[in-house]
């Protein structure tokens, strides 16, 4: 029916058990999360609805039961270099991008998806963003990078892959759409921008140029204090 | 009529009676349940014993079965096989309500063959007292699985749990150290799961130890030394690659040509393996480099044309 994967199987016990992963080991320093209640707000934003019809705001409750602080000068952006950020990041322990905190961690590699007049998930298949825009991860990934921007503090790291066809900084693109828009200025003292190719990649984007120069005049234009650097070691 | 009015009296001191006797009863259930209920919140498992180590991670089921999932359905579709429920509870089988000074691997087998899997061969990477190194390395090369890589390690790691024989069967409060009693549950799976784990490699191996302790890089006691190293099956393994890391700007206790290498290296030949030892393996040192990028070890090489 959709031309995207379906429900990841066994999402509830995954979920679940994430939130007590990060809660009693990953990241205890969070406290006490009632994790069953997490579940049920994470699955009422998007069951019983048109999967085509899901919001941003309806995973609000899910983010107020999940969220915690983001400690100033952690906070790690990235397109399209998820594995390099994983390892840099250092389980967020050096960094905490997205996928380290509680909410992005819960989210990370899933999928799913429910269905009309129909409490069940949709195992079969869910809609991709090309087949519908609201649809329940691309929602939930908006809300949850509006929300890390909002609270992010202190110097921001920015990491860019310069030997992507996409560009460095792709337009649209979370960063762009939802996560510079969300930055709280007066809480910012600096944004580093680094732009990594990969080894033996092409070198198709460097600071002040094409899509990094795009991205580092918007950045200067909104009054932030930025910098540049290509391959960062 | 006398008698009418007699037996409406009567009746009437009858509900009074009654009534009574409920109110006494419920009054004296109330002083009981709370007596209970106080005297169980001041001396929570009053009969449990008392360990040095901490006690069973909180949520152990939920955390267990949510790992178990997430690798068999996010990470390895190929194991969609596995009965993650029927792991949980033969992991929890093994040792609840057990004095956990008395486990034995009889009682993890039927886990561990519920859990085990096989590895692609020239895959198997062992490691010791490089714990944090090795992990970061596997995250970022998929070519290499660690023991906390395969389904069992992945689901135990950074976990503890113990039981006792009082009720809940479960002690959250506190676990026996290794000193204070070797057949505890988590030492006696750790030490299960990696001659399993040797057992099932084949073709080249990996093993990445510590140039910079000074108790040096191998020791015979490390679960390595005692367990691993002679598990490894000469029929199917035909090398092993010792990858001898010292920490950035860190002391240089020991390299390839060191003591202790040099006995970890009589002793796999004496089991006919062949050996190759590096110094600093470029790609885990890169790795190493993140956090050391000025050091000298780290740089690039500086001709430019």
């Amino acid at each position: 029916k959709w031309k995207g994967e379906g429900t990841t199987q066994n999402l509830e016990s995954i979920v679940i058990g994430r939130c007590y992963d990060y809660i009693r080991i990953v990241n205890p320093a969070v406290g006490e999360k009632n994790c069953s209640q997490i579940w049920e707000a994470f699955k009422n934003a998007f069951i019983n609805k048109d999967p085509c019809s899901i919001l941003p705001g309806d995973y609000e409750l899910f983010i107020n039961l999940t969220f915690h602080t983001i400690p100033p000068n952690k906070s790690l952006f990235w397109e399209n270099n998820q594995l390099l950020v994983n390892s840099f990041a250092d389980r967020g322990r050096r960094y905490m991008s997205l996928a380290d905190t509680l909410f992005g961690f819960i989210g990370d590699f899933l999928n799913w998806c429910g269905q009309a007049d129909s409490p069940g998930l949709d195992y079969e298949s869910c809609p991709t963003t090309m087949e519908c825009e609201n649809n329940a991860v691309e929602s939930f990934w908006r809300m949850a990078s509006i929300i890390y921007a909002q609270h992010s503090s202190g110097v921001i790291h920015v990491l860019l892959n310069g030997s992507t066809d996409g560009g460095a900084y792709p337009q649209p693109g979370f960063f762009a759409d939802y996560e510079i828009p969300n930055l709280q200025k007066d809480k910012i003292s600096q944004i580093v921008i680094w732009v990594v190719d990969d080894i033996e990649g092409p070198d198709i984007e460097s600071c002040g140029a094409h899509s990094v120069k795009t991205l580092e005049t918007r950045l200067t234009a909104l009054g932030y204090d930025v910098t540049c650097t290509d391959n960062d070691k | 009529m006398p008698l009418q009015q007699g037996s409406a009296r009567m009746r009437q001191r009858t509900v009074l009676l009654v009534g009574i006797v409920v109110l006494l009863a419920a009054l004296v259930l109330a002083v009981v349940l709370a007596s209970l209920l106080t005297h169980g919140r001041h001396e929570v498992s009053p009969k449990m014993l008392k360990w040095k180590d901490r006690g069973t991670t909180k949520n152990l089921q939920e955390v267990i079965l949510g790992r178990c999932y997430n690798y068999i359905t996010a990470q390895h579709p190929e194991l969609g096989d596995k009965d993650c429920l029927k792991i949980w509870e033969s992991l929890k089988d093994a040792f609840i309500y057990k004095n956990p000074c008395n486990i034995t691997p009889e009682d993890y087998q039927p886990l561990m063959e519920l859990a085990s899997h096989p590895i692609p061969c020239n895959k198997s990477l062992f490691w010791s007292k490089t714990g944090d190194l090795v992990h970061r390395y596997t995250k970022s090369n998929q070519n290499f699985l660690t023991l906390e890589d395969t389904l069992l390690g992945y689901m135990a790691d950074r976990i503890s749990w113990c039981g006792d024989p009082s009720a809940p069967g479960i002690n959250y409060e506190s676990c026996p150290k290794r000193n204070e009693c070797e057949s505890n549950p988590g030492s006696v799976f750790w030490k299960m799961a990696s001659k399993k784990f040797a057992e099932a490699a084949c073709g080249v191996v990996q093993v990445m130890l510590n140039g910079s302790v000074e108790a040096g890089a191998f020791r015979s006691s490390s679960i390595f030394g005692s367990v691993e190293v002679f598990n490894l099956d000469p029929d199917k393994v035909s090398e092993v690659h010792i990858w001898l890391m010292q920490d950035i700007g860190g002391p240089q206790s020991e390299s390839c040509s060191g003591h202790s290498i040099q006995r970890l290296i009589s002793i796999l030949e004496e089991r006919n393996f062949k050996i190759i030892c590096e110094d600093n393996y470029r790609p885990v040192q890169l790795l190493q480099c993140v956090h050391n990028p000025d050091h000298t070890d780290c740089r690039l090489c500086t001709n430019s044309t």
